[in-house]
Protein backbone atom coordinates (compact mmCIF):
# COMPACT_ATOMS: atom_id res chain seq x y z
CA UNK A 1 0.00 0.00 0.00
CA UNK A 2 1.78 3.25 -1.01
CA UNK A 3 -0.56 5.44 1.24
CA UNK A 4 -0.29 6.51 4.59
CA UNK A 5 -2.91 4.00 5.99
CA UNK A 6 -2.06 6.07 9.74
CA UNK A 7 -3.27 5.21 13.48
CA UNK A 8 -6.16 3.42 13.20
CA UNK A 9 -8.91 5.78 15.92
CA UNK A 10 -8.84 3.25 18.44
CA UNK A 11 -5.79 1.45 20.99
CA UNK A 12 -7.25 -2.45 20.01
CA UNK A 13 -6.21 -1.62 15.83
CA UNK A 14 -9.53 -2.37 14.38
CA UNK A 15 -11.27 0.85 13.61
CA UNK A 16 -14.35 2.09 14.99
CA UNK A 17 -17.61 2.44 12.27
CA UNK A 18 -18.48 5.81 11.33
CA UNK A 19 -21.55 7.02 11.55
CA UNK A 20 -23.45 7.94 8.23
CA UNK A 21 -23.98 11.36 10.10
CA UNK A 22 -20.35 12.29 9.67
CA UNK A 23 -21.26 12.71 5.82
CA UNK A 24 -24.05 15.39 6.22
CA UNK A 25 -20.80 17.52 7.46
CA UNK A 26 -19.22 17.24 4.13
CA UNK A 27 -20.93 20.11 1.14
CA UNK A 28 -20.83 17.38 -1.22
CA UNK A 29 -21.96 13.99 0.62
CA UNK A 30 -24.61 15.63 2.31
CA UNK A 31 -26.94 16.01 -0.33
CA UNK A 32 -26.45 12.14 -1.20
CA UNK A 33 -29.89 9.90 0.07
CA UNK A 34 -29.80 8.55 3.58
CA UNK A 35 -29.13 5.04 1.80
CA UNK A 36 -26.14 6.13 -0.02
CA UNK A 37 -24.80 7.86 3.14
CA UNK A 38 -24.98 4.94 4.67
CA UNK A 39 -23.45 2.69 2.68
CA UNK A 40 -20.65 5.10 2.18
CA UNK A 41 -20.05 5.39 5.63
CA UNK A 42 -19.71 1.43 6.03
CA UNK A 43 -16.88 1.20 3.98
CA UNK A 44 -14.59 4.60 5.74
CA UNK A 45 -11.50 3.84 7.55
CA UNK A 46 -10.79 6.19 9.91
CA UNK A 47 -7.12 7.60 10.91
CA UNK A 48 -4.50 9.81 12.62
CA UNK A 49 -1.90 11.53 11.23
CA UNK A 50 0.97 13.17 13.07
CA UNK A 51 2.58 16.40 11.62
CA UNK A 52 4.80 15.94 8.23
CA UNK A 53 3.17 12.86 7.33
CA UNK A 54 2.97 12.27 3.41
CA UNK A 55 -0.63 10.81 2.90
CA UNK A 56 0.81 10.34 -0.95
CA UNK A 57 2.42 11.92 -3.10
CA UNK A 58 2.84 13.11 -6.67
CA UNK A 59 3.56 10.29 -8.86
CA UNK A 60 1.50 7.67 -6.93
CA UNK A 61 -0.79 5.58 -8.82
CA UNK A 62 -4.59 6.35 -7.40
CA UNK A 63 -4.80 7.12 -4.23
CA UNK A 64 -7.70 7.13 -1.88
CA UNK A 65 -10.49 9.75 -1.38
CA UNK A 66 -9.89 11.51 2.28
CA UNK A 67 -12.01 13.68 4.12
CA UNK A 68 -10.59 15.88 6.66
CA UNK A 69 -12.23 16.02 10.29
CA UNK A 70 -9.33 17.87 12.32
CA UNK A 71 -5.91 19.07 11.17
CA UNK A 72 -4.75 20.35 8.11
CA UNK A 73 -2.75 19.44 4.96
CA UNK A 74 -0.98 20.90 2.01
CA UNK A 75 -1.38 19.83 -1.77
CA UNK A 76 1.50 20.67 -3.89
CA UNK A 77 4.07 19.93 -6.44
CA UNK A 78 7.53 19.21 -6.27
CA UNK A 79 10.45 19.49 -8.75
CA UNK A 80 13.75 19.86 -7.76
CA UNK A 81 14.18 21.82 -5.08
CA UNK A 82 11.45 23.98 -5.91
CA UNK A 83 8.01 23.52 -4.41
CA UNK A 84 4.50 24.71 -5.22
CA UNK A 85 2.19 24.59 -2.80
CA UNK A 86 -1.47 24.62 -4.28
CA UNK A 87 -3.84 24.31 -1.60
CA UNK A 88 -4.81 24.22 2.31
CA UNK A 89 -7.83 21.78 2.75
CA UNK A 90 -9.95 22.63 5.78
CA UNK A 91 -11.36 20.51 7.74
CA UNK A 92 -14.62 19.34 5.57
CA UNK A 93 -13.05 19.10 2.35
CA UNK A 94 -11.86 15.97 0.50
CA UNK A 95 -8.97 15.15 -0.98
CA UNK A 96 -6.97 12.49 -3.30
CA UNK A 97 -8.39 10.23 -5.67
CA UNK A 98 -7.51 13.14 -8.35
CA UNK A 99 -6.67 10.29 -10.92
CA UNK A 100 -9.18 7.14 -10.34
CA UNK A 101 -10.61 7.79 -13.43
CA UNK A 102 -7.80 8.04 -15.68
CA UNK A 103 -5.41 6.02 -13.55
CA UNK A 104 -2.57 8.51 -14.61
CA UNK A 105 -0.26 9.11 -11.40
CA UNK A 106 -1.40 11.41 -8.76
CA UNK A 107 -1.10 14.95 -10.14
CA UNK A 108 0.54 16.27 -6.72
CA UNK A 109 1.47 15.06 -3.00
CA UNK A 110 -0.41 15.55 0.40
CA UNK A 111 1.30 16.02 3.57
CA UNK A 112 0.38 17.03 7.04
CA UNK A 113 1.00 20.55 8.27
CA UNK A 114 -0.79 19.51 12.35
CA UNK A 115 -1.99 16.40 13.83
CA UNK A 116 -4.92 15.63 11.55
CA UNK A 117 -8.09 12.93 11.74
CA UNK A 118 -9.58 12.02 8.69
CA UNK A 119 -11.78 9.76 7.37
CA UNK A 120 -10.70 7.93 3.58
CA UNK A 121 -11.98 5.07 1.42
CA UNK A 122 -9.23 3.22 -0.49
CA UNK A 123 -9.15 3.32 -4.42
CA UNK A 124 -10.87 -0.31 -4.95
CA UNK A 125 -13.65 0.52 -2.33
CA UNK A 126 -14.50 4.19 -3.83
CA UNK A 127 -14.08 2.81 -7.25
CA UNK A 128 -16.49 -0.09 -6.30
CA UNK A 129 -18.72 2.66 -5.00
CA UNK A 130 -18.55 5.20 -7.94
CA UNK A 131 -19.58 1.99 -10.08
CA UNK A 132 -22.07 1.07 -7.71
CA UNK A 133 -23.88 4.54 -7.18
CA UNK A 134 -24.72 7.04 -9.83
CA UNK A 135 -25.44 9.90 -7.13
CA UNK A 136 -22.08 9.21 -5.56
CA UNK A 137 -20.40 9.44 -8.70
CA UNK A 138 -22.05 12.91 -9.15
CA UNK A 139 -21.10 14.17 -6.28
CA UNK A 140 -17.62 13.13 -6.89
CA UNK A 141 -17.55 14.42 -10.18
CA UNK A 142 -18.74 17.62 -8.29
CA UNK A 143 -15.78 17.17 -6.03
CA UNK A 144 -13.50 17.15 -8.98
CA UNK A 145 -14.72 19.74 -10.86
CA UNK A 146 -14.86 22.00 -7.51
CA UNK A 147 -11.10 21.60 -7.16
CA UNK A 148 -10.80 22.37 -10.69
CA UNK A 149 -12.49 25.69 -10.32
CA UNK A 150 -10.10 26.37 -7.75
CA UNK A 151 -6.91 25.99 -9.88
CA UNK A 152 -8.50 28.08 -12.58
CA UNK A 153 -8.47 30.70 -10.16
CA UNK A 154 -4.89 29.76 -8.40
CA UNK A 155 -3.53 29.99 -12.19
CA UNK A 156 -4.96 33.57 -12.30
CA UNK A 157 -3.29 34.90 -9.31
CA UNK A 158 0.43 33.57 -10.30
CA UNK A 159 0.15 34.56 -14.10
CA UNK A 160 -1.24 37.97 -12.99
CA UNK A 161 -0.92 39.17 -9.47
CA UNK A 162 1.74 39.84 -8.66
CA UNK A 163 4.27 38.78 -5.09
CA UNK A 164 2.56 41.59 -2.75
CA UNK A 165 -0.96 40.79 -4.14
CA UNK A 166 -0.36 37.42 -4.03
CA UNK A 167 0.79 37.27 -0.46
CA UNK A 168 -2.30 39.57 0.22
CA UNK A 169 -4.76 37.40 -1.14
CA UNK A 170 -3.65 34.02 0.60
CA UNK A 171 -4.00 35.84 3.92
CA UNK A 172 -7.53 37.25 3.30
CA UNK A 173 -8.71 33.85 1.91
CA UNK A 174 -7.38 32.20 5.00
CA UNK A 175 -8.80 35.27 7.42
CA UNK A 176 -12.00 35.01 5.65
CA UNK A 177 -12.03 31.08 5.78
CA UNK A 178 -10.58 30.63 9.32
CA UNK A 179 -10.52 34.07 10.61
CA UNK A 180 -11.45 34.64 14.23
CA UNK A 181 -12.52 38.53 15.53
CA UNK A 182 -9.64 39.49 17.75
CA UNK A 183 -8.32 43.09 19.56
CA UNK A 184 -10.21 44.60 16.51
CA UNK A 185 -8.64 42.51 14.02
CA UNK A 186 -8.83 38.93 12.47
CA UNK A 187 -6.39 36.10 13.59
CA UNK A 188 -5.55 32.87 12.38
CA UNK A 189 -3.42 30.27 13.07
CA UNK A 190 0.36 31.17 11.44
CA UNK A 191 0.41 27.22 10.32
CA UNK A 192 3.12 27.86 7.46
CA UNK A 193 6.68 28.68 8.03
CA UNK A 194 8.31 31.73 6.14
CA UNK A 195 8.96 29.46 3.14
CA UNK A 196 5.93 27.51 2.98
CA UNK A 197 4.08 31.12 2.61
CA UNK A 198 7.02 31.58 -0.31
CA UNK A 199 6.09 28.15 -1.52
CA UNK A 200 2.42 29.09 -1.36
CA UNK A 201 3.45 32.90 -3.55
CA UNK A 202 5.68 31.00 -5.76
CA UNK A 203 8.37 33.31 -4.60
CA UNK A 204 11.60 33.92 -2.35
CA UNK A 205 11.62 33.07 1.05
CA UNK A 206 14.04 36.41 1.43
CA UNK A 207 10.69 38.12 -0.74
CA UNK A 208 8.13 37.16 1.51
CA UNK A 209 10.38 37.62 4.71
CA UNK A 210 10.46 41.49 3.13
CA UNK A 211 6.75 41.74 1.89
CA UNK A 212 5.30 40.28 5.92
CA UNK A 213 7.65 43.41 7.15
CA UNK A 214 6.31 45.75 4.69
CA UNK A 215 2.79 44.78 5.42
CA UNK A 216 3.23 45.00 9.52
CA UNK A 217 5.26 48.19 8.70
CA UNK A 218 1.87 49.45 7.49
CA UNK A 219 0.32 48.38 10.28
CA UNK A 220 -1.63 45.75 7.89
CA UNK A 221 -1.07 42.58 9.92
CA UNK A 222 0.97 41.55 13.28
CA UNK A 223 2.94 38.12 12.77
CA UNK A 224 3.69 35.85 16.16
CA UNK A 225 5.48 32.44 15.54
CA UNK A 226 1.90 30.88 15.85
CA UNK A 227 -0.56 33.51 14.91
CA UNK A 228 -1.41 36.26 11.97
CA UNK A 229 -3.56 38.94 13.28
CA UNK A 230 -5.01 40.41 9.90
CA UNK A 231 -5.31 44.21 11.20
CA UNK A 232 -6.82 46.74 8.35
CA UNK A 233 -8.63 43.73 5.76
CA UNK A 234 -9.91 46.57 3.57
CA UNK A 235 -6.08 48.19 2.84
CA UNK A 236 -5.34 44.19 2.70
CA UNK A 237 -8.42 43.30 0.35
CA UNK A 238 -7.18 46.78 -2.22
CA UNK A 239 -3.86 45.22 -2.64
CA UNK A 240 -5.12 41.66 -3.46
CA UNK A 241 -6.66 43.00 -5.80
CA UNK A 242 -4.90 44.52 -7.42
CA UNK A 243 -3.63 43.18 -10.80
CA UNK A 244 0.24 44.11 -11.21
CA UNK A 245 0.99 42.47 -14.69
CA UNK B 1 -18.24 29.91 -37.15
CA UNK B 2 -19.79 28.48 -40.13
CA UNK B 3 -22.04 25.68 -40.86
CA UNK B 4 -23.33 22.79 -38.46
CA UNK B 5 -23.28 19.47 -40.08
CA UNK B 6 -24.03 16.69 -38.60
CA UNK B 7 -21.80 14.43 -36.62
CA UNK B 8 -21.21 10.63 -37.99
CA UNK B 9 -20.43 7.64 -35.13
CA UNK B 10 -17.00 7.14 -36.49
CA UNK B 11 -15.78 10.45 -35.97
CA UNK B 12 -16.85 10.92 -32.48
CA UNK B 13 -15.38 7.54 -31.34
CA UNK B 14 -11.98 9.00 -32.57
CA UNK B 15 -12.09 11.46 -29.10
CA UNK B 16 -10.43 9.74 -26.60
CA UNK B 17 -12.87 10.75 -24.09
CA UNK B 18 -15.94 8.74 -25.83
CA UNK B 19 -13.56 5.54 -27.06
CA UNK B 20 -14.62 3.74 -24.20
CA UNK B 21 -18.71 4.70 -24.18
CA UNK B 22 -20.75 2.06 -25.57
CA UNK B 23 -21.75 1.83 -29.18
CA UNK B 24 -25.27 3.33 -28.11
CA UNK B 25 -24.54 6.60 -25.93
CA UNK B 26 -22.27 7.33 -28.74
CA UNK B 27 -25.01 7.54 -31.24
CA UNK B 28 -26.94 9.78 -28.51
CA UNK B 29 -23.98 11.84 -28.36
CA UNK B 30 -23.92 11.90 -31.75
CA UNK B 31 -27.33 13.10 -32.41
CA UNK B 32 -27.09 16.33 -30.32
CA UNK B 33 -23.61 17.06 -31.07
CA UNK B 34 -22.87 19.87 -33.61
CA UNK B 35 -19.65 20.83 -35.80
CA UNK B 36 -18.60 23.90 -36.02
CA UNK B 37 -15.97 25.77 -37.72
CA UNK B 38 -13.64 28.44 -36.87
CA UNK B 39 -11.05 30.27 -38.92
CA UNK B 40 -7.19 31.35 -37.86
CA UNK B 41 -7.84 34.05 -34.88
CA UNK B 42 -11.26 33.86 -34.59
CA UNK B 43 -12.63 33.51 -31.12
CA UNK B 44 -14.86 30.75 -29.75
CA UNK B 45 -15.14 31.79 -26.31
CA UNK B 46 -14.64 34.58 -24.30
CA UNK B 47 -13.53 34.54 -20.44
CA UNK B 48 -16.44 35.65 -18.13
CA UNK B 49 -19.28 34.52 -21.16
CA UNK B 50 -21.89 32.49 -20.39
CA UNK B 51 -20.87 29.33 -20.26
CA UNK B 52 -22.93 26.85 -22.15
CA UNK B 53 -21.24 24.05 -23.49
CA UNK B 54 -18.35 21.47 -23.73
CA UNK B 55 -15.85 21.38 -26.71
CA UNK B 56 -13.84 18.72 -28.45
CA UNK B 57 -11.37 19.46 -30.92
CA UNK B 58 -11.73 17.20 -33.74
CA UNK B 59 -9.10 19.35 -36.07
CA UNK B 60 -6.81 22.28 -35.92
CA UNK B 61 -5.46 23.79 -32.30
CA UNK B 62 -6.88 25.99 -29.94
CA UNK B 63 -5.36 28.52 -27.86
CA UNK B 64 -6.41 28.64 -24.38
CA UNK B 65 -5.54 32.00 -22.98
CA UNK B 66 -6.38 34.16 -19.50
CA UNK B 67 -6.97 38.45 -19.96
CA UNK B 68 -5.47 40.25 -16.77
CA UNK B 69 -7.59 43.61 -15.98
CA UNK B 70 -4.52 44.94 -17.07
CA UNK B 71 -4.96 43.54 -20.70
CA UNK B 72 -2.12 41.21 -20.53
CA UNK B 73 -2.88 37.89 -21.93
CA UNK B 74 -1.49 34.45 -20.11
CA UNK B 75 -2.04 31.65 -22.55
CA UNK B 76 -2.66 28.68 -20.71
CA UNK B 77 -2.39 25.67 -23.18
CA UNK B 78 -3.04 24.27 -26.68
CA UNK B 79 -5.73 22.08 -27.36
CA UNK B 80 -5.20 19.82 -30.57
CA UNK B 81 -7.35 16.94 -31.77
CA UNK B 82 -8.94 14.98 -29.20
CA UNK B 83 -8.90 16.90 -26.41
CA UNK B 84 -11.84 18.95 -24.75
CA UNK B 85 -11.93 22.21 -23.59
CA UNK B 86 -15.01 24.44 -22.02
CA UNK B 87 -15.90 25.28 -18.68
CA UNK B 88 -17.90 23.30 -16.03
CA UNK B 89 -21.42 24.63 -17.55
CA UNK B 90 -23.11 21.48 -15.59
CA UNK B 91 -21.12 22.54 -12.02
CA UNK B 92 -22.22 25.75 -11.09
CA UNK B 93 -19.34 26.98 -13.15
CA UNK B 94 -21.32 29.77 -15.17
CA UNK B 95 -18.61 32.04 -16.67
CA UNK B 96 -16.01 30.71 -18.71
CA UNK B 97 -13.02 30.90 -16.62
CA UNK B 98 -10.55 31.60 -19.46
CA UNK B 99 -10.62 32.51 -23.40
CA UNK B 100 -10.65 30.03 -26.59
CA UNK B 101 -8.97 31.46 -29.54
CA UNK B 102 -8.27 29.57 -32.86
CA UNK B 103 -4.82 29.03 -34.15
CA UNK B 104 -5.56 27.61 -37.15
CA UNK B 105 -8.71 26.08 -39.30
CA UNK B 106 -10.32 24.07 -36.61
CA UNK B 107 -13.35 21.84 -36.53
CA UNK B 108 -14.89 21.70 -32.83
CA UNK B 109 -17.86 19.00 -32.08
CA UNK B 110 -20.15 20.91 -29.29
CA UNK B 111 -22.36 19.40 -26.98
CA UNK B 112 -24.71 21.99 -26.05
CA UNK B 113 -24.91 22.32 -21.78
CA UNK B 114 -28.74 21.38 -22.57
CA UNK B 115 -28.05 18.45 -24.23
CA UNK B 116 -25.75 17.17 -21.54
CA UNK B 117 -28.03 18.09 -18.77
CA UNK B 118 -30.69 15.29 -20.39
CA UNK B 119 -28.06 12.49 -21.05
CA UNK B 120 -26.03 12.85 -17.85
CA UNK B 121 -29.49 12.24 -15.70
CA UNK B 122 -29.91 8.75 -17.21
CA UNK B 123 -26.56 8.00 -18.47
CA UNK B 124 -23.90 6.85 -15.41
CA UNK B 125 -21.78 6.05 -18.35
CA UNK B 126 -21.38 9.56 -19.44
CA UNK B 127 -20.92 11.03 -15.79
CA UNK B 128 -18.05 8.70 -15.98
CA UNK B 129 -16.42 9.99 -19.35
CA UNK B 130 -16.71 13.40 -18.26
CA UNK B 131 -14.64 12.49 -14.99
CA UNK B 132 -12.21 11.52 -16.75
CA UNK B 133 -11.78 14.54 -18.95
CA UNK B 134 -12.12 16.96 -15.77
CA UNK B 135 -8.86 14.42 -14.09
CA UNK B 136 -6.64 15.53 -17.25
CA UNK B 137 -7.64 19.09 -16.21
CA UNK B 138 -7.12 18.63 -12.93
CA UNK B 139 -3.79 17.46 -13.65
CA UNK B 140 -3.06 19.75 -16.53
CA UNK B 141 -3.83 22.83 -13.87
CA UNK B 142 -1.75 21.46 -11.34
CA UNK B 143 1.39 21.37 -13.93
CA UNK B 144 0.43 24.82 -15.08
CA UNK B 145 0.11 26.42 -11.77
CA UNK B 146 3.57 24.79 -10.65
CA UNK B 147 5.50 26.41 -13.93
CA UNK B 148 4.18 29.88 -13.52
CA UNK B 149 5.00 29.30 -9.34
CA UNK B 150 8.58 27.93 -9.46
CA UNK B 151 10.10 28.22 -13.02
CA UNK B 152 11.97 30.88 -14.11
CA UNK B 153 10.92 32.67 -17.76
CA UNK B 154 13.60 30.86 -19.21
CA UNK B 155 11.92 28.17 -17.76
CA UNK B 156 8.73 28.53 -19.21
CA UNK B 157 10.00 29.33 -22.71
CA UNK B 158 11.89 25.95 -23.13
CA UNK B 159 8.79 24.33 -21.85
CA UNK B 160 6.82 25.60 -24.53
CA UNK B 161 9.01 25.28 -27.08
CA UNK B 162 8.98 21.56 -26.33
CA UNK B 163 5.61 21.57 -25.45
CA UNK B 164 4.65 22.84 -29.09
CA UNK B 165 7.31 20.86 -31.00
CA UNK B 166 6.28 19.58 -34.38
CA UNK B 167 8.13 16.27 -35.20
CA UNK B 168 9.15 15.88 -38.76
CA UNK B 169 11.78 13.17 -39.30
CA UNK B 170 14.61 13.19 -37.36
CA UNK B 171 14.08 17.31 -36.80
CA UNK B 172 11.35 19.16 -34.20
CA UNK B 173 10.69 22.60 -35.06
CA UNK B 174 8.16 24.72 -33.53
CA UNK B 175 5.35 27.41 -35.75
CA UNK B 176 4.62 29.80 -32.98
CA UNK B 177 5.56 33.74 -33.57
CA UNK B 178 7.49 35.11 -31.17
CA UNK B 179 4.64 37.07 -29.63
CA UNK B 180 2.86 33.30 -28.79
CA UNK B 181 5.35 31.84 -27.59
CA UNK B 182 5.60 35.01 -25.25
CA UNK B 183 1.81 34.83 -24.13
CA UNK B 184 2.20 30.90 -23.65
CA UNK B 185 4.83 31.43 -21.29
CA UNK B 186 3.43 34.23 -19.34
CA UNK B 187 6.20 37.13 -20.72
CA UNK B 188 7.15 40.11 -23.03
CA UNK B 189 8.12 39.40 -26.98
CA UNK B 190 11.37 41.27 -26.00
CA UNK B 191 12.47 38.45 -23.16
CA UNK B 192 11.34 35.71 -25.84
CA UNK B 193 13.87 37.69 -28.41
CA UNK B 194 16.69 37.67 -26.02
CA UNK B 195 16.60 34.16 -24.86
CA UNK B 196 15.86 32.49 -28.80
CA UNK B 197 19.09 34.27 -29.38
CA UNK B 198 21.25 33.09 -26.27
CA UNK B 199 19.79 29.72 -27.23
CA UNK B 200 21.12 29.95 -31.38
CA UNK B 201 23.97 31.46 -29.83
CA UNK B 202 24.28 27.86 -27.69
CA UNK B 203 23.74 25.37 -30.45
CA UNK B 204 20.34 24.50 -28.73
CA UNK B 205 17.79 26.15 -31.67
CA UNK B 206 17.76 27.78 -34.88
CA UNK B 207 15.45 30.66 -35.61
CA UNK B 208 13.81 30.32 -38.98
CA UNK B 209 11.38 32.95 -40.88
CA UNK B 210 8.27 31.82 -39.14
CA UNK B 211 10.01 28.85 -37.22
CA UNK B 212 12.20 27.64 -34.14
CA UNK B 213 14.26 24.75 -35.06
CA UNK B 214 15.48 22.93 -31.81
CA UNK B 215 18.56 21.17 -32.61
CA UNK B 216 19.16 19.77 -28.58
CA UNK B 217 15.61 19.52 -27.14
CA UNK B 218 17.38 17.91 -23.77
CA UNK B 219 19.03 21.05 -23.55
CA UNK B 220 15.88 22.87 -23.08
CA UNK B 221 14.33 20.42 -20.53
CA UNK B 222 13.16 22.56 -17.79
CA UNK B 223 13.09 21.09 -14.12
CA UNK B 224 10.77 18.13 -13.14
CA UNK B 225 12.10 16.90 -16.30
CA UNK B 226 10.23 13.48 -15.93
CA UNK B 227 7.34 15.41 -17.22
CA UNK B 228 5.57 13.67 -20.67
CA UNK B 229 5.16 16.44 -22.54
CA UNK B 230 2.67 15.23 -24.35
CA UNK B 231 -0.04 15.70 -22.17
CA UNK B 232 0.41 19.70 -21.82
CA UNK B 233 -1.67 19.84 -24.89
Amino acid sequence: MLYAAGIAANSSGEHDMVSADLLSKYPFFAVLSPRTQRHIAERLVPAEYSPGVDLYQQGDPPTPLYMLRTGRVKLYRQSRDKCQILALPLPGDCLGAESLSTGAPSPYSATTLAPTSAVYLPPDVLQALLDELPDFQEAFLKLITNRLKQFVTLVHDLAFRDVTSRLAMILLARAESEGQPHEGGIVFDRLLSQQEFADMVGTAREVVYRTFKKFEDERLVNLTRTTILIRDLETLRAIALQEAR
Amino acid sequence: MAESLPINFNELCEIPAFRDLPAQQVQSLAAVMVRRHYAPGQFIFIEGEQADSLWFVFQGRVKIIKHSLNGRVQGLCLMNRGKCFGSCPLFEMEKNPATAQALDQVTLFVLPEEALQQLKGHDPHLVKALLHIYSQRLDHLARVSEVLGSWTVSDRINDCLLTYANREGPQSYVELTQEKLAALSGTVREVVTRHLGLLEKEGIVRNETGRIVILNADALLPPCSCEDHSTHA
